[in-house]
Protein backbone atom coordinates (compact mmCIF):
# COMPACT_ATOMS: atom_id res chain seq x y z
CA UNK A 1 0.00 0.00 0.00
CA UNK A 2 2.99 2.26 0.48
CA UNK A 3 2.24 3.34 4.05
CA UNK A 4 3.02 1.51 7.30
CA UNK A 5 0.51 -1.29 7.68
CA UNK A 6 0.20 -4.10 10.17
CA UNK A 7 -2.08 -7.12 9.95
CA UNK A 8 -3.79 -8.61 12.97
CA UNK A 9 -4.28 -12.37 13.05
CA UNK A 10 -5.65 -14.71 15.68
CA UNK A 11 -3.22 -17.05 17.38
CA UNK A 12 -4.73 -20.11 15.68
CA UNK A 13 -3.37 -18.91 12.36
CA UNK A 14 0.14 -18.01 13.47
CA UNK A 15 1.89 -20.51 11.20
CA UNK A 16 -0.34 -19.67 8.26
CA UNK A 17 0.28 -15.95 8.66
CA UNK A 18 4.05 -16.32 8.87
CA UNK A 19 4.19 -18.63 5.86
CA UNK A 20 1.81 -16.47 3.89
CA UNK A 21 3.76 -13.26 4.26
CA UNK A 22 6.98 -15.12 3.46
CA UNK A 23 5.57 -16.61 0.28
CA UNK A 24 4.30 -13.20 -0.73
CA UNK A 25 7.71 -11.62 -0.33
CA UNK A 26 7.55 -9.97 3.08
CA UNK A 27 9.05 -12.58 5.44
CA UNK A 28 9.56 -10.03 8.20
CA UNK A 29 6.18 -8.34 8.07
CA UNK A 30 5.19 -7.23 11.57
CA UNK A 31 2.13 -9.21 12.56
CA UNK A 32 0.17 -8.63 15.76
CA UNK A 33 -1.59 -11.67 17.17
CA UNK A 34 -4.81 -11.82 19.20
CA UNK A 35 -6.28 -14.67 21.19
CA UNK A 36 -8.49 -17.04 19.22
CA UNK A 37 -11.32 -16.73 18.32
CA UNK A 38 -12.57 -13.20 17.93
CA UNK A 39 -15.88 -14.35 16.47
CA UNK A 40 -18.91 -14.61 18.78
CA UNK A 41 -17.26 -12.59 21.55
CA UNK A 42 -18.86 -9.81 23.57
CA UNK A 43 -17.50 -6.24 23.44
CA UNK A 44 -16.13 -6.75 26.96
CA UNK A 45 -14.27 -9.90 25.90
CA UNK A 46 -12.81 -8.16 22.86
CA UNK A 47 -11.83 -5.15 24.98
CA UNK A 48 -9.96 -7.56 27.26
CA UNK A 49 -8.13 -8.90 24.20
CA UNK A 50 -7.13 -5.37 23.18
CA UNK A 51 -5.98 -4.41 26.67
CA UNK A 52 -4.17 -7.73 27.11
CA UNK A 53 -1.03 -9.21 25.62
CA UNK A 54 -0.22 -10.50 22.17
CA UNK A 55 -0.37 -14.27 22.89
CA UNK A 56 2.63 -14.94 20.67
CA UNK A 57 5.08 -12.23 21.75
CA UNK A 58 3.73 -11.84 25.29
CA UNK A 59 3.91 -8.05 24.92
CA UNK A 60 0.93 -5.69 25.29
CA UNK A 61 -1.08 -5.96 22.10
CA UNK A 62 -1.52 -2.26 21.51
CA UNK A 63 2.19 -1.62 22.07
CA UNK A 64 2.85 -4.26 19.42
CA UNK A 65 0.60 -2.39 17.02
CA UNK A 66 2.07 1.03 17.72
CA UNK A 67 5.61 -0.35 17.46
CA UNK A 68 4.76 -2.13 14.23
CA UNK A 69 3.89 1.23 12.71
CA UNK A 70 6.62 3.36 14.25
CA UNK A 71 9.82 1.42 15.04
CA UNK A 72 12.34 2.06 12.24
CA UNK A 73 12.90 -0.71 9.73
CA UNK A 74 15.82 -3.10 9.95
CA UNK A 75 17.97 -3.89 6.92
CA UNK A 76 16.19 -7.22 6.58
CA UNK A 77 12.83 -5.53 6.36
CA UNK A 78 14.00 -3.38 3.47
CA UNK A 79 15.51 -6.14 1.35
CA UNK A 80 14.59 -6.54 -2.28
CA UNK A 81 15.43 -9.22 -4.83
CA UNK A 82 14.15 -12.56 -6.01
CA UNK A 83 14.34 -15.78 -4.02
CA UNK A 84 14.18 -19.09 -5.82
CA UNK A 85 12.23 -21.80 -4.01
CA UNK A 86 13.55 -25.34 -4.19
CA UNK A 87 11.41 -28.46 -4.09
CA UNK A 88 14.38 -30.78 -3.88
CA UNK A 89 16.05 -33.19 -6.28
CA UNK A 90 14.41 -34.62 -9.35
CA UNK A 91 14.90 -38.18 -8.18
CA UNK A 92 14.84 -39.99 -4.82
CA UNK A 93 16.93 -43.04 -4.07
CA UNK A 94 18.14 -45.47 -5.13
CA UNK A 95 16.51 -47.42 -2.34
CA UNK A 96 14.16 -50.31 -1.77
CA UNK A 97 10.51 -49.90 -2.79
CA UNK A 98 9.53 -50.23 0.87
CA UNK A 99 11.86 -47.46 2.00
CA UNK A 100 10.85 -45.23 -0.88
CA UNK A 101 7.20 -45.80 -0.07
CA UNK A 102 7.88 -44.66 3.47
CA UNK A 103 9.87 -41.69 2.20
CA UNK A 104 6.94 -40.41 0.12
CA UNK A 105 4.61 -40.83 3.10
CA UNK A 106 6.97 -39.13 5.54
CA UNK A 107 7.37 -36.14 3.30
CA UNK A 108 3.67 -35.52 2.80
CA UNK A 109 3.50 -36.53 -0.85
CA UNK A 110 0.78 -39.18 -0.50
CA UNK A 111 -2.68 -39.69 0.97
CA UNK A 112 -1.01 -42.19 3.33
CA UNK A 113 -2.37 -45.16 1.43
CA UNK A 114 0.17 -47.26 -0.49
CA UNK A 115 1.31 -45.66 -3.72
CA UNK A 116 2.88 -46.92 -6.91
CA UNK A 117 6.49 -45.73 -6.85
CA UNK A 118 6.84 -43.33 -9.79
CA UNK A 119 9.87 -44.77 -11.50
CA UNK A 120 11.13 -43.29 -14.74
CA UNK A 121 9.89 -46.38 -16.56
CA UNK A 122 6.37 -46.16 -15.12
CA UNK A 123 6.13 -42.48 -15.96
CA UNK A 124 7.32 -43.12 -19.50
CA UNK A 125 4.53 -45.67 -19.89
CA UNK A 126 1.99 -43.08 -18.71
CA UNK A 127 2.94 -40.82 -21.63
CA UNK A 128 1.34 -43.38 -23.95
CA UNK A 129 -2.04 -42.09 -22.77
CA UNK A 130 -1.64 -38.64 -24.33
CA UNK A 131 -0.41 -37.02 -27.51
CA UNK A 132 0.96 -34.08 -25.56
CA UNK A 133 4.69 -33.71 -25.02
CA UNK A 134 6.13 -34.40 -21.56
CA UNK A 135 7.52 -30.90 -21.18
CA UNK A 136 4.30 -29.13 -22.20
CA UNK A 137 2.90 -26.83 -19.56
CA UNK A 138 -0.49 -28.08 -18.37
CA UNK A 139 -1.52 -25.28 -16.07
CA UNK A 140 -1.20 -23.69 -12.66
CA UNK A 141 -2.86 -24.46 -9.35
CA UNK A 142 -2.82 -22.67 -6.03
CA UNK A 143 -2.65 -24.72 -2.85
CA UNK A 144 -4.13 -22.24 -0.45
CA UNK A 145 -4.15 -18.46 -0.66
CA UNK A 146 -0.75 -18.36 -2.29
CA UNK A 147 0.64 -17.69 -5.74
CA UNK A 148 -0.01 -20.78 -7.88
CA UNK A 149 2.53 -23.43 -8.82
CA UNK A 150 2.93 -24.60 -12.41
CA UNK A 151 3.37 -28.08 -13.83
CA UNK A 152 4.05 -30.02 -16.99
CA UNK A 153 2.61 -33.19 -18.50
CA UNK A 154 5.53 -35.07 -16.97
CA UNK A 155 4.84 -33.75 -13.48
CA UNK A 156 1.16 -34.67 -13.77
CA UNK A 157 2.17 -38.14 -15.01
CA UNK A 158 4.28 -38.75 -11.92
CA UNK A 159 1.26 -38.15 -9.72
CA UNK A 160 -0.99 -40.25 -11.94
CA UNK A 161 1.42 -43.17 -11.56
CA UNK A 162 1.48 -42.74 -7.78
CA UNK A 163 -2.34 -42.88 -7.68
CA UNK A 164 -2.42 -46.15 -9.58
CA UNK A 165 -3.61 -44.77 -12.91
CA UNK A 166 -3.07 -46.54 -16.21
CA UNK A 167 -2.23 -44.64 -19.42
CA UNK A 168 -5.88 -44.72 -20.52
CA UNK A 169 -6.79 -42.66 -17.43
CA UNK A 170 -4.18 -40.02 -18.14
CA UNK A 171 -6.28 -37.71 -20.37
CA UNK A 172 -8.83 -37.40 -17.56
CA UNK A 173 -6.14 -36.49 -15.03
CA UNK A 174 -4.61 -33.98 -17.44
CA UNK A 175 -8.02 -32.42 -18.06
CA UNK A 176 -8.63 -32.03 -14.33
CA UNK A 177 -5.12 -30.67 -13.78
CA UNK A 178 -5.53 -28.21 -16.63
CA UNK A 179 -8.55 -26.71 -14.87
CA UNK A 180 -6.30 -25.42 -12.11
CA UNK A 181 -8.86 -26.63 -9.57
CA UNK A 182 -7.40 -28.25 -6.46
CA UNK A 183 -9.46 -30.85 -4.61
CA UNK A 184 -8.11 -29.64 -1.30
CA UNK A 185 -9.40 -26.21 -0.34
CA UNK A 186 -7.44 -24.18 2.19
CA UNK A 187 -10.60 -22.84 3.84
CA UNK A 188 -11.32 -23.42 7.53
CA UNK A 189 -14.45 -25.13 6.27
CA UNK A 190 -13.86 -28.70 5.22
CA UNK A 191 -14.54 -28.71 1.51
CA UNK A 192 -15.46 -31.62 -0.72
CA UNK A 193 -14.96 -31.84 -4.48
CA UNK A 194 -16.74 -33.76 -7.19
CA UNK A 195 -16.04 -34.59 -10.82
CA UNK A 196 -18.83 -35.62 -13.17
CA UNK A 197 -17.58 -37.53 -16.19
CA UNK A 198 -19.62 -37.71 -19.37
CA UNK A 199 -19.19 -39.08 -22.85
CA UNK A 200 -17.56 -42.15 -24.43
CA UNK A 201 -14.60 -42.10 -22.05
CA UNK A 202 -16.85 -43.60 -19.35
CA UNK A 203 -17.17 -46.86 -21.24
CA UNK A 204 -13.64 -46.81 -22.56
CA UNK A 205 -12.45 -46.74 -18.96
CA UNK A 206 -15.17 -49.17 -17.84
CA UNK A 207 -16.32 -46.65 -15.27
CA UNK A 208 -19.10 -47.72 -12.97
CA UNK A 209 -22.28 -45.68 -13.33
CA UNK A 210 -24.61 -48.53 -12.38
CA UNK A 211 -24.97 -50.41 -9.09
CA UNK A 212 -22.72 -48.82 -6.49
CA UNK A 213 -21.60 -46.04 -8.81
CA UNK A 214 -20.30 -43.93 -5.95
CA UNK A 215 -18.69 -46.84 -4.11
CA UNK A 216 -15.35 -48.66 -4.34
CA UNK A 217 -16.37 -51.00 -7.12
CA UNK A 218 -14.41 -49.97 -10.21
CA UNK A 219 -10.73 -49.19 -10.67
CA UNK A 220 -11.24 -46.11 -12.86
CA UNK A 221 -13.66 -44.46 -10.43
CA UNK A 222 -11.12 -45.06 -7.68
CA UNK A 223 -7.88 -43.89 -9.23
CA UNK A 224 -9.14 -40.79 -11.03
CA UNK A 225 -10.31 -39.17 -7.83
CA UNK A 226 -7.23 -40.25 -5.95
CA UNK A 227 -4.97 -38.77 -8.59
CA UNK A 228 -6.81 -35.43 -8.26
CA UNK A 229 -5.93 -35.32 -4.58
CA UNK A 230 -2.27 -36.21 -5.17
CA UNK A 231 -2.12 -33.59 -7.93
CA UNK A 232 -3.52 -31.05 -5.47
CA UNK A 233 -1.00 -32.00 -2.82
CA UNK A 234 2.12 -32.24 -4.90
CA UNK A 235 1.69 -29.98 -7.90
CA UNK A 236 0.09 -27.14 -5.94
CA UNK A 237 1.64 -27.73 -2.50
CA UNK A 238 -1.88 -28.10 -1.14
CA UNK A 239 -3.15 -30.13 1.78
CA UNK A 240 -0.56 -29.15 4.36
CA UNK A 241 -2.44 -28.80 7.66
CA UNK A 242 -1.88 -25.39 9.19
CA UNK A 243 -0.42 -24.00 5.99
CA UNK A 244 -2.32 -24.76 2.82
CA UNK A 245 -5.12 -26.70 4.50
CA UNK A 246 -7.14 -25.38 7.43
CA UNK A 247 -10.38 -27.37 7.35
CA UNK A 248 -11.32 -27.76 10.98
CA UNK A 249 -12.63 -31.32 10.70
CA UNK A 250 -11.42 -32.36 7.28
CA UNK A 251 -13.52 -34.28 4.80
CA UNK A 252 -13.34 -38.01 4.16
CA UNK A 253 -14.33 -37.40 0.55
CA UNK A 254 -10.93 -35.83 -0.03
CA UNK A 255 -9.34 -39.28 -0.28
CA UNK A 256 -10.64 -39.86 -3.77
CA UNK A 257 -13.33 -37.21 -4.15
CA UNK A 258 -16.78 -37.80 -5.58
CA UNK A 259 -16.21 -39.26 -9.00
CA UNK A 260 -19.50 -39.56 -10.84
CA UNK A 261 -19.89 -41.11 -14.26
CA UNK A 262 -23.36 -40.17 -15.42
CA UNK A 263 -25.60 -43.08 -16.44
CA UNK A 264 -26.42 -41.50 -19.79
CA UNK A 265 -28.09 -44.56 -21.33
CA UNK A 266 -30.55 -44.95 -18.47
CA UNK A 267 -31.28 -41.26 -18.07
CA UNK A 268 -34.31 -39.75 -19.81
CA UNK A 269 -32.60 -36.37 -19.90
CA UNK A 270 -29.62 -34.87 -21.70
CA UNK A 271 -26.33 -35.50 -19.91
CA UNK A 272 -24.63 -32.81 -17.91
CA UNK A 273 -21.90 -32.03 -20.46
CA UNK A 274 -24.50 -31.35 -23.15
CA UNK A 275 -26.20 -28.93 -20.77
CA UNK A 276 -22.85 -27.18 -20.47
CA UNK A 277 -22.49 -26.74 -24.22
CA UNK A 278 -20.52 -29.79 -25.31
CA UNK A 279 -21.52 -32.36 -27.89
CA UNK A 280 -22.87 -35.69 -26.70
CA UNK A 281 -20.01 -37.57 -28.34
CA UNK A 282 -17.37 -35.53 -26.53
CA UNK A 283 -15.77 -36.76 -23.32
CA UNK A 284 -15.89 -34.11 -20.64
CA UNK A 285 -15.19 -33.74 -16.94
CA UNK A 286 -17.23 -31.21 -14.97
CA UNK A 287 -16.03 -30.11 -11.55
CA UNK A 288 -17.95 -29.16 -8.44
CA UNK A 289 -16.92 -27.87 -5.04
CA UNK A 290 -18.76 -27.39 -1.79
CA UNK A 291 -19.25 -29.03 1.55
CA UNK A 292 -20.38 -32.53 0.68
CA UNK A 293 -23.28 -34.76 -0.17
CA UNK A 294 -25.99 -36.38 1.95
CA UNK A 295 -28.49 -39.17 1.26
CA UNK A 296 -32.12 -38.22 0.77
CA UNK A 297 -33.93 -41.55 0.75
CA UNK A 298 -36.89 -42.02 3.03
CA UNK A 299 -38.61 -38.68 2.65
CA UNK A 300 -42.34 -38.49 2.12
CA UNK A 301 -44.02 -40.04 -0.85
CA UNK A 302 -41.45 -42.66 -1.71
CA UNK A 303 -43.79 -45.55 -0.89
CA UNK A 304 -46.85 -44.11 -2.63
CA UNK A 305 -47.91 -44.24 -6.25
CA UNK A 306 -47.29 -40.51 -6.58
CA UNK A 307 -43.90 -39.84 -5.04
CA UNK A 308 -42.98 -36.18 -4.87
CA UNK A 309 -39.30 -36.45 -5.51
CA UNK A 310 -38.94 -32.80 -6.31
CA UNK A 311 -40.31 -31.93 -2.88
CA UNK A 312 -37.90 -34.37 -1.31
CA UNK A 313 -35.00 -32.71 -3.10
CA UNK A 314 -36.22 -29.37 -1.85
CA UNK A 315 -36.51 -30.64 1.74
CA UNK A 316 -32.96 -31.88 1.57
CA UNK A 317 -31.56 -28.66 0.17
CA UNK A 318 -33.29 -26.67 2.88
CA UNK A 319 -30.76 -27.95 5.38
CA UNK A 320 -27.94 -26.47 3.32
CA UNK A 321 -26.77 -22.88 3.48
CA UNK A 322 -27.50 -22.02 -0.13
CA UNK A 323 -24.04 -20.54 -0.36
CA UNK A 324 -23.05 -23.49 -2.48
CA UNK A 325 -25.05 -24.84 -5.35
CA UNK A 326 -27.47 -27.72 -5.13
CA UNK A 327 -26.52 -30.92 -6.92
CA UNK A 328 -29.23 -33.56 -7.32
CA UNK A 329 -27.76 -37.03 -7.81
CA UNK A 330 -30.71 -39.21 -8.74
CA UNK A 331 -31.07 -42.86 -9.62
CA UNK A 332 -32.49 -43.44 -13.12
CA UNK A 333 -35.70 -44.77 -11.50
CA UNK A 334 -36.34 -41.33 -10.07
CA UNK A 335 -35.46 -39.56 -13.28
CA UNK A 336 -37.88 -41.79 -15.21
CA UNK A 337 -40.66 -41.14 -12.71
CA UNK A 338 -40.12 -37.41 -12.82
CA UNK A 339 -40.26 -37.48 -16.60
CA UNK A 340 -43.55 -39.38 -16.48
CA UNK A 341 -44.87 -36.66 -14.19
CA UNK A 342 -44.04 -33.87 -16.60
CA UNK A 343 -40.42 -33.01 -15.95
CA UNK A 344 -39.40 -33.79 -19.49
CA UNK A 345 -36.10 -31.93 -19.12
CA UNK A 346 -33.61 -31.31 -16.35
CA UNK A 347 -34.28 -27.61 -16.83
CA UNK A 348 -37.93 -28.01 -15.92
CA UNK A 349 -36.95 -29.74 -12.68
CA UNK A 350 -34.34 -27.08 -11.97
CA UNK A 351 -36.94 -24.35 -12.52
CA UNK A 352 -39.24 -25.97 -9.99
CA UNK A 353 -36.49 -26.36 -7.42
CA UNK A 354 -35.35 -22.76 -7.82
CA UNK A 355 -38.87 -21.40 -7.32
CA UNK A 356 -39.91 -23.71 -4.52
CA UNK A 357 -36.82 -24.07 -2.36
CA UNK A 358 -37.01 -20.92 -0.30
CA UNK A 359 -36.00 -19.22 2.91
CA UNK A 360 -36.87 -16.06 4.79
CA UNK A 361 -34.62 -13.05 4.59
CA UNK A 362 -34.09 -13.33 8.34
CA UNK A 363 -32.77 -16.88 8.05
CA UNK A 364 -30.64 -15.91 5.11
CA UNK A 365 -29.01 -12.98 6.84
CA UNK A 366 -28.28 -15.01 9.94
CA UNK A 367 -25.86 -17.30 8.09
CA UNK A 368 -22.19 -16.53 8.37
CA UNK A 369 -21.63 -17.17 4.68
CA UNK A 370 -24.13 -14.41 3.94
CA UNK A 371 -22.34 -12.03 6.25
CA UNK A 372 -18.88 -12.83 4.94
CA UNK A 373 -19.59 -13.09 1.24
CA UNK A 374 -23.02 -11.87 0.18
CA UNK A 375 -23.35 -8.79 2.37
CA UNK A 376 -20.22 -7.17 0.89
CA UNK A 377 -21.57 -8.01 -2.55
CA UNK A 378 -24.81 -6.27 -1.59
CA UNK A 379 -22.81 -3.23 -0.55
CA UNK A 380 -21.21 -3.23 -3.99
CA UNK A 381 -24.65 -3.24 -5.57
CA UNK A 382 -24.54 -6.78 -6.94
CA UNK A 383 -27.84 -8.59 -7.43
CA UNK A 384 -29.71 -10.37 -6.04
CA UNK A 385 -27.83 -9.60 -2.83
CA UNK A 386 -28.60 -5.86 -2.93
CA UNK A 387 -32.33 -6.53 -3.27
CA UNK A 388 -32.35 -9.31 -0.69
CA UNK A 389 -30.63 -7.16 1.93
CA UNK A 390 -33.20 -4.38 1.34
CA UNK A 391 -36.17 -6.71 1.89
CA UNK A 392 -38.01 -7.16 5.23
CA UNK A 393 -37.01 -10.05 7.45
CA UNK A 394 -40.18 -12.04 6.79
CA UNK A 395 -39.91 -11.82 3.01
CA UNK A 396 -39.38 -15.16 1.26
CA UNK A 397 -36.52 -15.50 -1.19
CA UNK A 398 -34.98 -18.38 -3.18
CA UNK A 399 -32.47 -20.63 -1.45
CA UNK A 400 -29.94 -19.95 -4.20
CA UNK A 401 -29.02 -16.61 -5.76
CA UNK A 402 -29.25 -17.97 -9.30
CA UNK A 403 -31.17 -20.71 -11.07
CA UNK A 404 -27.90 -21.98 -12.54
CA UNK A 405 -26.73 -22.84 -9.04
CA UNK A 406 -28.76 -26.07 -9.35
CA UNK A 407 -27.55 -29.09 -11.32
CA UNK A 408 -28.83 -32.61 -11.85
CA UNK A 409 -26.86 -35.80 -12.50
CA UNK A 410 -28.36 -39.25 -13.08
CA UNK A 411 -26.48 -42.34 -11.96
CA UNK A 412 -27.10 -45.62 -10.20
CA UNK A 413 -28.17 -49.18 -10.87
CA UNK A 414 -31.96 -48.87 -10.48
CA UNK A 415 -32.11 -51.24 -7.53
CA UNK A 416 -33.68 -48.45 -5.44
CA UNK A 417 -35.20 -45.04 -6.09
CA UNK A 418 -32.30 -43.52 -4.25
CA UNK A 419 -31.02 -40.00 -4.44
CA UNK A 420 -28.45 -37.81 -2.79
CA UNK A 421 -28.18 -34.07 -2.50
CA UNK A 422 -24.92 -32.23 -2.75
CA UNK A 423 -24.07 -28.84 -1.29
CA UNK A 424 -21.86 -28.45 -4.32
CA UNK A 425 -21.32 -25.65 -6.81
CA UNK A 426 -20.54 -26.25 -10.46
CA UNK A 427 -17.25 -24.61 -11.40
CA UNK A 428 -16.04 -25.67 -14.84
CA UNK A 429 -16.22 -28.31 -17.57
CA UNK A 430 -13.08 -29.41 -19.40
CA UNK A 431 -12.71 -31.47 -22.56
CA UNK A 432 -10.98 -34.78 -21.93
CA UNK A 433 -10.57 -35.39 -25.65
CA UNK A 434 -8.20 -32.43 -25.92
CA UNK A 435 -5.80 -34.20 -23.61
CA UNK A 436 -5.94 -37.60 -25.29
CA UNK B 1 8.14 -22.40 16.26
CA UNK B 2 10.23 -19.53 14.93
CA UNK B 3 10.20 -18.17 11.42
CA UNK B 4 13.37 -19.99 10.50
CA UNK B 5 11.75 -23.35 11.24
CA UNK B 6 8.51 -22.29 9.58
CA UNK B 7 10.31 -21.41 6.39
CA UNK B 8 12.01 -24.78 6.34
CA UNK B 9 8.51 -26.27 6.13
CA UNK B 10 7.98 -24.36 2.93
CA UNK B 11 10.72 -26.21 1.22
CA UNK B 12 12.48 -22.85 1.44
CA UNK B 13 15.87 -22.33 2.83
CA UNK B 14 15.96 -20.18 5.96
CA UNK B 15 18.49 -18.28 3.87
CA UNK B 16 15.37 -16.45 2.72
CA UNK B 17 15.63 -14.56 5.97
CA UNK B 18 18.94 -13.21 4.80
CA UNK B 19 17.67 -12.54 1.31
CA UNK B 20 19.99 -15.08 -0.24
CA UNK B 21 19.00 -17.46 -3.00
CA UNK B 22 17.80 -20.75 -1.54
CA UNK B 23 20.04 -23.69 -2.43
CA UNK B 24 18.55 -26.91 -3.70
CA UNK B 25 17.94 -29.18 -0.73
CA UNK B 26 18.41 -32.90 -0.44
CA UNK B 27 15.19 -34.88 -0.39
CA UNK B 28 15.78 -35.89 3.20
CA UNK B 29 15.54 -32.29 4.38
CA UNK B 30 12.33 -31.38 2.60
CA UNK B 31 8.69 -31.01 3.29
CA UNK B 32 7.73 -31.81 6.86
CA UNK B 33 11.30 -31.90 8.07
CA UNK B 34 11.29 -35.59 8.94
CA UNK B 35 14.46 -37.08 7.56
CA UNK B 36 14.03 -40.54 6.15
CA UNK B 37 17.03 -42.73 5.71
CA UNK B 38 17.06 -44.41 2.34
CA UNK B 39 18.82 -47.67 2.94
CA UNK B 40 18.19 -51.37 2.69
CA UNK B 41 19.78 -54.55 1.51
CA UNK B 42 16.97 -55.23 -0.98
CA UNK B 43 16.92 -54.41 -4.70
CA UNK B 44 16.93 -50.68 -5.14
CA UNK B 45 15.04 -48.37 -7.45
CA UNK B 46 14.65 -44.64 -7.90
CA UNK B 47 11.44 -42.63 -7.61
CA UNK B 48 10.68 -39.29 -9.24
CA UNK B 49 9.90 -36.12 -7.37
CA UNK B 50 6.14 -35.45 -7.78
CA UNK B 51 6.26 -31.78 -6.83
CA UNK B 52 5.17 -28.96 -9.09
CA UNK B 53 7.19 -25.86 -9.78
CA UNK B 54 6.78 -23.01 -7.31
CA UNK B 55 7.09 -19.43 -8.49
CA UNK B 56 10.09 -17.43 -7.32
CA UNK B 57 9.44 -15.02 -4.49
CA UNK B 58 9.88 -11.31 -5.15
CA UNK B 59 10.97 -9.70 -1.90
CA UNK B 60 8.99 -6.55 -1.13
CA UNK B 61 10.49 -3.93 1.18
CA UNK B 62 8.24 -2.64 3.93
CA UNK B 63 7.12 0.99 3.80
CA UNK B 64 9.13 3.39 5.99
CA UNK B 65 7.74 3.68 9.50
CA UNK B 66 6.36 6.82 11.12
CA UNK B 67 8.22 8.74 13.83
CA UNK B 68 5.07 8.81 15.91
CA UNK B 69 1.33 8.26 15.54
CA UNK B 70 0.52 11.60 17.18
CA UNK B 71 -1.52 13.76 14.87
CA UNK B 72 -1.69 10.96 12.32
CA UNK B 73 -4.64 9.20 10.72
CA UNK B 74 -4.74 5.44 11.13
CA UNK B 75 -7.18 3.42 9.04
CA UNK B 76 -8.76 0.34 10.62
CA UNK B 77 -9.72 -2.08 7.87
CA UNK B 78 -12.13 -4.96 8.45
CA UNK B 79 -11.61 -7.74 5.91
CA UNK B 80 -15.05 -9.22 6.59
CA UNK B 81 -14.35 -12.34 8.61
CA UNK B 82 -16.61 -12.89 11.58
CA UNK B 83 -15.64 -10.76 14.55
CA UNK B 84 -12.91 -8.73 12.88
CA UNK B 85 -15.00 -5.57 12.71
CA UNK B 86 -15.98 -5.78 16.36
CA UNK B 87 -12.36 -6.21 17.38
CA UNK B 88 -11.44 -3.08 15.42
CA UNK B 89 -14.21 -1.16 17.15
CA UNK B 90 -12.51 -1.91 20.46
CA UNK B 91 -9.16 -0.84 19.05
CA UNK B 92 -10.76 2.38 17.89
CA UNK B 93 -12.05 2.96 21.43
CA UNK B 94 -8.60 2.20 22.82
CA UNK B 95 -7.00 4.87 20.65
CA UNK B 96 -9.67 7.36 21.65
CA UNK B 97 -8.97 6.74 25.33
CA UNK B 98 -5.24 6.16 25.35
CA UNK B 99 -3.91 8.03 22.30
CA UNK B 100 -6.47 10.77 21.58
CA UNK B 101 -4.07 12.53 19.25
CA UNK B 102 -4.50 9.68 16.80
CA UNK B 103 -7.41 9.95 14.39
CA UNK B 104 -8.88 6.61 13.34
CA UNK B 105 -11.13 5.74 10.44
CA UNK B 106 -12.97 2.41 10.33
CA UNK B 107 -13.91 0.83 7.02
CA UNK B 108 -15.06 -2.59 5.94
CA UNK B 109 -13.24 -3.62 2.79
CA UNK B 110 -15.51 -3.97 -0.22
CA UNK B 111 -16.28 -7.47 -1.45
CA UNK B 112 -15.59 -10.82 0.19
CA UNK B 113 -12.30 -11.27 2.02
CA UNK B 114 -10.53 -12.78 -0.98
CA UNK B 115 -11.31 -9.92 -3.34
CA UNK B 116 -8.89 -7.06 -3.74
CA UNK B 117 -10.12 -3.52 -3.07
CA UNK B 118 -7.71 -1.22 -4.92
CA UNK B 119 -10.04 1.76 -4.58
CA UNK B 120 -9.83 1.52 -0.81
CA UNK B 121 -6.05 1.13 -0.81
CA UNK B 122 -5.83 4.28 -2.95
CA UNK B 123 -8.13 6.15 -0.59
CA UNK B 124 -6.15 5.05 2.46
CA UNK B 125 -2.85 6.05 0.90
CA UNK B 126 -4.30 9.43 -0.04
CA UNK B 127 -5.84 10.24 3.29
CA UNK B 128 -4.06 8.16 5.91
CA UNK B 129 -0.63 7.69 7.41
CA UNK B 130 -0.90 4.06 8.54
CA UNK B 131 -3.29 1.13 8.51
CA UNK B 132 -4.27 -1.82 10.68
CA UNK B 133 -5.98 -4.77 9.01
CA UNK B 134 -7.93 -7.15 11.18
CA UNK B 135 -8.83 -10.67 10.25
CA UNK B 136 -11.41 -12.46 12.30
CA UNK B 137 -12.44 -16.05 13.01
Amino acid sequence: MGIPTTPMVTRAFKELAILNVAKRGMPHLRITFTPHPVAAKTPAQLRAYVEGNDPVSGRPMMKEIVDALTVPLSDQEQKTGIVKVSVGPEMYGPDTPKNLQQFYHDNGMTDFLPIVIPTEEAVEEMFAGTSHKPDEQVGTMAGGAYPPWSYTVRQVAINAVMAGCQPQHFPVILAIASSGTPSLMSSTNSFAYAAVINGPIRDKLQMNYGIGALGPFAPSNAVIGRAWTLVSKNLANGGIPGDTYLGSQGNNLNYNNLIMAENEAASPWVPLHVQKGFKAEESVVSLFRGLGIVPGQGARGTSTDTPKYEEQFSDLFNVFTGFFGGLVVADPLIAANLKERGYDTKDRLIDWLYKNTTQTVKDYKSRDFAYGFDYPRALKGLEPYKTWYAMPDDAVIPRWPHRDDINVVVLGGQTNAFFQGGSLSYTVSVSIDKWA
Amino acid sequence: MNRRNMLSLLGMSPALLAGLPAPAQPAEAQANGKPTRLSSTQAKIEGLNPKGTPPPIQLIPMAPRLDSLDGKTVWLVDTGFDGGGYLLEQIQLWFKTNMPAVQTIFRRKAGPYFEDDPALWKEIKGTGHAAIMAIGH
